[in-house]
């Protein structure tokens, strides 16, 4: 029961990431990251309660307070704000980008038969999905223009570092845990004031137009 | 409280008294006063380890062997240097009205909180807490470099960012699944990330998943290190970013990146074998001199020069590592030792020359340097002239001493690209110091040149040159222990 609960919380992070891949709108590429991170709470806390494991608690009360509720807000306060709510054409049209993601999705499964307990039970399909997932981020990153898309694009690919922690092991000791949650925190609200003073300066966020740097 | 913890507190202390709203003098005697006295906290804690003791905190989380030592006393070197020359720094912007009090504040805050993180990485034994220290720099240093708030440096920080960020979620992955890999044998606590424990199990360790964990690991530190091919928001930073700034990132974040590397290379050693990350190592620090080389022969930029200088020495440390021989690896510590001492003497008098005629680009500054700026012109051809290489200098010992080992061993085809791409370094780094120092004066300049002043960053500077001259001739005995040392924990885990 607890397995399947993990695996279906862990499709639903798939999908989110699909969708993200297929969306326009900034406003609900970012409810879909928080959609994304209260399901990996979800995991957590599926699998603490079948432990009865108390750190995995914490750890998902963390993540869904953090990932699934501060980021989200902060990230929609910094776009309300600014006034720029979709992304412009990406460098890949849609179709296109969905078919490589599928790709991707066979290469994350593939590898994760070869880790350690990872070809049996729940622990294969949450390992494959958060490969196929960090891939599908590392795409996102380089395929968008967007300041924002950027930074979801990032944090997926930490959502799905986590995933792997928890498919993996049973989570990093807690107080490790808490240590890269504050960075993300940090890194998230630096992030957000670097692309305040970017489009106060550009007016825009495209973040192609920053390339004046080279050789 | 041990001295290990006061070197830690001291720095972050300063920090927060760098947010105060001082008068300028105050602030300046407590920005080089705890930066001073880190230095002396970090000496005193390495001089423990030499008497034989293992000074350590938190249940082994922070533990100081030979490597940790050595990367400490010259992360405290160069931060106290940095600071120093910091205060002459902001003192000049300041007589041209480009600085405002909040910017000091944000100078004085952030760069002794570079200084704690860079410490705090060098201590670590714990693979959790050293990636939190690696992203505490990586956060610390984002606003040094948007420091001047130009169309520049914002794309700058934006790129630094995200390549490091992306690099650090490698490196998280790495981490991950290293702990994984434990799993079976030490548990999920804290045990489970702690190095020590790991090469104690080494022989226990699931070897596919640590595998996977290590190859993750090497490329997300190699991120921070500037390895090529993730070498590409090094130039872009460093020109960017204020030069007291910029010899923290070229020193610190390589050395502490550096030691990361290391920390991942002997658990790999000791748990897969040799061969494994030492290939990796090889290839990524080949690939970064290689790729150097170019970029070096036709750049425009002082400050970039200084870049891709920092990604060729950084490739070097790598191919000694990779080379996998004794010899090499000591070569290798002894050469992040003359490079942490000699690059701020680079970075100071290259910045001292790019604040006097306002810009870094090489048309900017125009031909003839030495003949309005004497001074630092004359150190910035030293610093070239030590940086290349050249004997008698430090950096032609340890050079040598990879090369020897390389051709020695069985990387004979390796050796011989190094050895190709540092002739063709020597004459890039001629060629561009040549055109820059030499030459007729411009007859109308294109922009009013300040008078060289001796001030107190000249005398920093001053001071930067007879360190990075002196340590070519004499090397504290302490120091040359300390690299023996570091050279013994990299060989033996230990």
């Amino acid at each position: 029961m607890s397995q399947d609960l993990v695996v279906l919380c862990a499709a639903g992070m798939l999908v989110t990431a699909y969708l993200m891949v297929g969306q326009k709108a900034l406003f609900t590429a970012i409810r879909l990251y928080a959609i994304q991170s209260v399901l990996l709470g979800g995991v957590a806390l599926v699998m603490g309660l079948a432990g009865h494991n108390a750190h995995l608690l914490a750890s998902a009360a963390l993540t869904i307070g953090l990932k699934g509720l501060l980021i989200p807000w902060f990230l929609m306060r910094v776009i309300d704000r600014i006034g720029i709510r979709r992304e412009i054409e990406p460098f890949l049209n849609v179709p296109s980008s969905l078919l490589i993601c599928l790709g991707l999705t066979v290469v994350g499964y593939r590898v994760s038969t070869r880790l350690a307990d990872g070809a049996q039970g729940a622990a294969h399909h949450v390992i494959g999905v958060s490969l196929s997932m960090l891939l599908m981020g590392l795409f996102l990153m380089v395929t968008r223009r967007k300041a924002v898309t950027q930074i979801l694009a990032l944090l997926t690919v930490e959502n799905s570092v986590f995933l792997v922690a928890l498919g993996a092991t049973s989570g990093m000791p807690l107080i490790v845990e808490l240590g890269i949650s504050f960075d993300v925190i940090v890194a998230v609200l630096v992030l957000g004031v670097l692309v305040h003073r970017i489009v106060d300066r550009f007016d825009s966020m495209d973040v192609s137009r920053l390339s004046k740097l080279k050789g | 409280m041990n001295l290990l913890l006061w070197t830690l507190a001291v720095p972050l202390l300063t920090a927060l008294a760098g947010l105060l709203p001082l008068p300028r003098r105050w602030k300046e005697i407590a920005l080089v006063g705890g930066l001073a006295l880190t230095f002396a906290l970090a000496v005193g804690t390495a001089s423990q380890f030499l008497a034989g003791a293992v000074p350590g905190a938190f249940d082994e989380a922070l533990r100081v062997d030979g490597l940790s030592a050595l990367v400490l006393v010259l992360s405290a070197l160069v931060g106290l240097m940095s600071g120093a020359y910091g205060i002459a720094y902001l003192r000049r912007n300041e007589d041209r009205g480009l600085l405002t009090p909040w910017k000091r504040r944000e100078f004085d805050a952030l760069v002794p909180l570079y200084v704690f993180a860079m410490l705090l990485v060098s201590v670590c034994n714990n693979l959790g807490i050293l990636w939190i220290a690696v992203e505490v720099t990586t956060l610390a240093s984002v606003f040094l470099v948007a420091f001047h708030d130009r169309d520049t440096s914002l794309e700058a920080a934006w790129k630094f960012l995200m390549l490091g960020s992306l690099g650090l979620a490698f490196a998280l992955l790495g981490t991950v699944l290293m702990f994984a890999a434990g799993r079976g044998v030490l548990g999920e606590g804290m045990a489970g990330l702690n190095v020590t424990r790991l090469i104690e199990v080494a022989g226990q360790l699931h070897p596919l998943t640590l595998k996977l964990g290590v190859v993750f690991a090497l490329v997300g530190y190699g991120t921070k290190a500037g390895l090529a091919p993730m070498h590409t928001w090094k130039p872009d930073a460093y020109r960017e970013a204020p030069s007291p700034a910029g010899v923290l990132m070229a020193v610190g974040m390589l050395n502490g990146a550096l030691y990361c590397l290391l920390r991942v290379h002997t658990i790999a050693n000791a748990a897969l074998g040799p061969g494994f990350s030492s290939r990796l190592l090889l290839a990524l620090g080949l690939l970064s001199v290689a790729v150097a080389t170019p970029f070096i022969l036709i750049q425009w930029n002082l400050k970039r020069l200084l870049a891709y200088s920092s990604v060729e020495h950084v490739g070097i440390m790598a191919i000694g590592i990779g080379l996998g021989a004794e010899a090499a690896t000591f070569g290798a510590l002894l050469h992040l030792t003359y490079h942490s001492i000699a690059k701020p003497l680079a970075f100071f008098s290259a910045g001292t020359l790019a604040q006097l005629h306002s810009s870094s680009n090489f048309e900017q500054i125009g031909p003839g340097t030495l003949g309005r700026t004497p001074v630092a012109s004359t150190l910035f051809v030293l610093a070239m002239v030590i940086m290349t290489g050249s004997p008698p200098f430090g950096m032609f010992f340890s050079e040598l001493i990879i090369l020897r080992a390389g051709f020695a061993g069985p990387h004979l085809a390796a050796s011989v690209i190094l050895l190709g791409c540092l002739v063709l370094l020597f004459c890039g780094f001629a060629y561009q110091t040549g055109r820059l120092v030499l030459g007729e004066q411009p007859a109308a300049p294109a922009r009013p040149v300040d008078v060289e002043k001796m001030d107190f960053g000249s005398l920093t500077m001053l001071l930067a040159a007879v360190l990075a001259v002196g340590s070519a001739f004499y090397l504290p005995p302490g120091l040359l222990e300390l690299i023996h040392a570091a050279a013994r924990v990299v060989e033996g885990g230990r």
